[in-house]
């Protein structure tokens, strides 16, 4: 997020797509009726289902599955059409602008319609409430980048929000939700394949980084691959491990998957789920730490699987990163019960028996107060820093000092600081950002331009224009030196930069000369290192409109894709319509979370939802003789099946299936309870959902495309 | 001396249950006894409305005129209190009630229904406060701790008003005074389209 959950009470208008957060984010909610009733502020909703927020919202936007990037240029080209552009905004603080427009022309309201299905007046409607109706709070989920074109999609939407000039502004802003109260973190954390923590990539410099922090010998980092090369290379990813197991595909690792812990993490929110089930059971060891027997304990047949009773959250304590970028601490409420240890205590018996807690462990000695210490240590290219332990722990104990309106301490001993010191925090005398890009505050106040990534200048392919990266003269945050753009800062202390120095000289200095150590730039709508260097649509590999799939086809098929074979062209094929006539999307419902291993053991919340479904609009359901409770086999093209209980409901249209993805416990309707550990089995059971979500994988991240399969119904 | 409500705002409620899990979390309520659940209208269409529903502490309490063994009272507060143990499970008090707050652990055709169980505005019961008995038999006395029913203070939305009539009142009449000029107004929208 830009700007936090609080800053949405400032909003003048709000547009949500591919986001629920009615269901998934109910808090946020107190903040976002704030500004719907005190300012007046539309609330524009846009998705495929009548969802929980829809009916929060005071226009309902019904787009088809996928085509959100279609639907986004063509609100950018009807702003720009009527010159409703923030042009000084353009002017001083965005690259690539007049290349991006040429693209977004195609989109105009009629051509918009085709591709999503919604009315040109309807487009034009919205583009015109936006306009009016500044600045707009932007928010996306899942729903924005489950889809094999989804870093398109969400690019789009940070074009919009810079075409509108929203960006930088209380009240503004691109605001993705994140799930749980450490989602952010992980993230910033990067648990991921392709990148050490803080977003540092995998180059060398970055371990080089890393290794300093750690306090470790390079060369006993590279000791520990079977070859240097691999360390530089993206790994599997969440949404592919399976295929590193299986071995079925075109792999390009130095050997297949052996062995997979699971920690928190349940299965069935995987797609291809016959597949996961398929890797499971191959694998020669499987490790899974929860405080639940997951589903993927329960369907592993053979006896290599362990499972580690992980304590829950509240057994536990330490730092974690919110949706807003604010730092919490948690504290522990009650010891880890029964048998159950909490994470660092697993860890540290995992690390000695493999023997290397001394490396491990050099900088932490006090769990969990030195980890966070070494995360402020490293962590310098989000702003990290400042927030140590004992910062945050005085912000928790001072609640009640900080601004709900803006997040501010007035008075008491956090005095001037935000709440969570929310990154980039610099040092330990900065507030932190509330708002990300804010150039109307000093930067050692919580100011920020937008940040100098990718060099000095750039000369188009499309049009061969040569820009200047860095902001317009004028542009700087209040104190600053350079009255304009400013490349990021290197060499302060030599042979460093402001990512790699340690001693956070170099941060100390960009701030004291009122400047951001990243340097002032423009935010680029071109981005030249991806397929699509301007968002377009692509149709899904599995289209309902094979009319479209010559207009909008999709990528080459990928070889090496994060380590295995990844189809796009040769996947999508325009005949399958015919065979599966349905779209099928996948959702979270309120009660349930997640793979449901920890809400399906709630009995209470177990009441409230017992059982899987399918929603189906009346119509359809009427059409395929399905009757109020009747079961429903969903059949997907790759063959597999479930049965589900149809929910006949208007939320959906009568081209579309919704299938929350919560459940496990049984296939086809087969019950496998009696494989989960005696007395450990849920309340609740149901066919995942995700055993019939379709091939398909994002270009860039390779995020798997629930929302926009194909599939097949029948009555059961 | 004040006089306790509800209120639910249904253009805050979200459908979430929050208020369900609470209160059952809070009191542990047997699966299968729902004092607070939440109504949706017109799922999934425009107009959809959701409102979370309990028993309403009436004035002129329906369910007190009805039971023929005067099981339930009503407290100075307002706050409607069944005596469990007096409590004879006859049901006459589920049919009087509008709100369908009343329920019963067994529910065979013809059986006896177990005595009633109902929302108590998490103010215990007729035993002593805090005493163990009043625990087992009702659940938290929240109020005599001085606090909001569990309900209504996990809230996400703040769409469940509970406490003093007068200060819910105020609160609600902020409210609406807010949304009074805008697209909520009556006929706004039909009249004077925005765009």
């Amino acid at each position: 997020m830009t700007n936090s959950l609080n800053d949405i009470r400032h909003t003048k208008s709000m547009i949500f797509i591919g986001s629920n957060a009615t269901e998934n984010h109910p808090v946020s909610m107190q903040h976002i009726l704030h500004a719907k009733e005190v300012n007046n502020a539309p609330i524009i909703v846009v998705d495929p289902r009548f969802t929980k927020l829809a009916a929060k919202a005071t226009e309902f936007v019904r787009v088809r599955p996928g085509s959100d990037c279609a639907f986004i240029m063509g609100l950018v080209n009807e702003v720009i059409a009527n010159g409703w552009e923030d042009k000084e905004f353009i002017r001083t603080r965005v690259a690539g602008y007049q290349e991006m427009v040429e693209v977004a022309k195609h989109y105009t309201p009629e051509a918009v319609e085709d591709v999503t299905g919604i009315p040109a007046e309807q487009t034009r409607r919205v583009a015109k409430i936006l306009a009016q109706n500044r600045p707009t709070s932007l928010t996306w989920c899942m729903g924005g980048t489950q889809h094999t074109i989804g870093s398109s999609i969400t690019r789009a939407f940070c074009i919009l929000q810079l075409v509108l000039g929203n960006m930088g502004k209380s009240g503004g802003g691109t605001n993705i939700f994140r799930g749980h109260d450490n989602v952010q973190g992980a993230t910033d954390m990067c648990v991921l394949s392709h990148s050490l923590p803080g977003y540092y990539g995998l180059s060398d410099g970055a371990w080089k980084h890393w290794c300093r922090v750690w306090d470790v010998d390079y060369d006993y980092i590279v000791g520990r691959f079977p070859d240097k090369e691999w360390m530089g290379k993206k790994g599997f990813t969440l949404a592919r491990w399976y295929e590193g197991v299986l071995a079925e595909e075109e792999l390009e690792t130095p050997s297949p998957v052996k062995a997979l812990i699971q920690w928190g993490c349940g299965t069935n929110s995987n797609s291809q789920y016959n597949r996961v089930v398929k890797a499971l059971n191959k694998l020669e060891l499987l490790v899974i730490v929860d405080p639940f027997p997951t589903a993927a304990a329960a369907l592993t047949k053979t006896d290599n699987v362990y499972l580690l009773p992980g304590a829950s959250q509240y057994e536990t304590s330490g730092s974690v990163t919110s949706t807003s970028r604010q730092f919490q601490w948690r504290f522990k409420v009650v010891d880890p019960v029964y048998d159950s240890k909490d994470d660092y205590e697993i860890m540290s018996l995992l690390v000695s028996k493999l023997g290397f807690a001394d490396e491990f462990y050099k900088n932490i000695k006090e769990v969990p107060e030195d980890i966070t210490r070494e995360i402020n240590k490293g962590t310098l290219t989000i702003g990290y820093n400042g927030q140590t332990p004992e910062r945050i722990k005085k912000h928790m104990e001072n609640w009640h000092t900080f601004d709900i309106e803006d997040l501010q301490a007035k008075g008491g001993p956090c005095d001037g600081d935000y709440y969570g010191m929310p990154w980039p925090c610099w040092t330990e005398e900065h507030p932190g950002t509330p708002i990300l890009y804010d150039v109307s505050k000093p930067v050692a106040e919580g100011g920020l331009p937008f940040r100098n990534r990718f060099g000095l200048e750039k000369t188009y392919d499309s049009s061969g224009r040569t820009e200047n990266q860095l902001a317009a003269d004028g542009v700087y945050n209040p104190g600053s030196e350079v009255e304009g753009g400013y490349p990021e800062f290197k060499d302060v202390v030599p042979g460093t930069n402001w990512k790699t120095d340690l001693t956070q000289e170099t941060l100390k200095t960009a701030i004291k000369r009122g400047m951001a150590p990243f340097g002032n730039a423009r935010a680029r709508c071109v981005v030249w290192n991806f397929p699509d260097q301007v968002p377009i649509h692509r149709e899904p590999l599995h289209s309902p409109r094979p009319d479209l799939i010559e207009k909008y086809p999709t990528y080459e098929d990928q070889p090496n894709h994060y380590r295995v074979m990844t189809r796009y062209k040769s996947e999508q094929k325009p005949e399958l319509v015919k065979e599966f006539p349905y779209v099928l999307t996948t959702g979270r419902m309120v009660e349930h979370m997640g793979g449901g291993a920890e809400t399906r053991s709630s009995k209470y919340l177990s009441e409230l939802q017992p059982e899987m479904y399918a929603e189906i609009n009346p119509r359809l359901a009427n059409n395929l003789g399905i009757r109020k409770d009747d079961m429903v086999v969903i059949e997907s093209p790759e063959g597999s099946k479930i049965k589900v209980k149809a929910f006949i409901t208007p939320r959906v249209d009568d081209k579309t299936i919704f299938l929350p993805y919560h459940f496990a416990g049984t296939l086809m309707g087969e019950s496998y309870l009696k494989d989960y550990p005696e007395g450990h089995e849920p309340y609740v059971v149901g066919d995942p959902g995700n055993t019939v979500t379709n091939y398909g994988y994002d270009i860039i991240t390779q995020i798997q495309a629930t929302k926009d399969g194909l599939c097949k119904v029948t009555r059961a | 001396m004040a006089r306790m409500r509800f209120l639910c705002d249904t253009e805050r409620c979200i459908d979430c249950s929050g208020c369900v899990i609470a209160c059952k979390e809070g009191n542990h309520i047997p699966v299968g006894i729902n004092r607070r659940r939440v109504i949706t209208m017109k799922q999934g269409e425009p107009g959809e409305k959701s409102i979370s529903v309990a028993c309403m502490h009436c004035s002129d309490a329906p369910c007190i005129a009805v039971c023929p063994v005067d099981a339930i009272y009503q407290r100075d507060d307002g706050v409607v209190l069944v005596s469990k143990k007096t409590c004879i499970g006859c049901g006459y008090c589920f049919m009087a009630c509008p709100f369908g707050a009343p329920q019963f652990p067994k529910g065979s055709v013809f059986g006896a229904r177990g005595a009633m169980d109902k929302c108590t505005f998490c103010a215990g019961g007729p035993e002593e406060n805090f005493s163990k008995e009043e625990k087992k038999l009702y659940g938290q006395n929240r109020i005599a701790e001085g606090k909001v029913p569990m309900c209504a203070s996990m809230c996400a939305t703040k769409a469940l008003l509970a406490g003093d009539g007068d200060v819910v009142a105020d609160v609600f009449r902020e409210r609406v005074f807010n949304r009074g000029s805008g697209v909520n107004a009556w006929g706004w929208n039909k009249a004077y389209k925005k765009s």
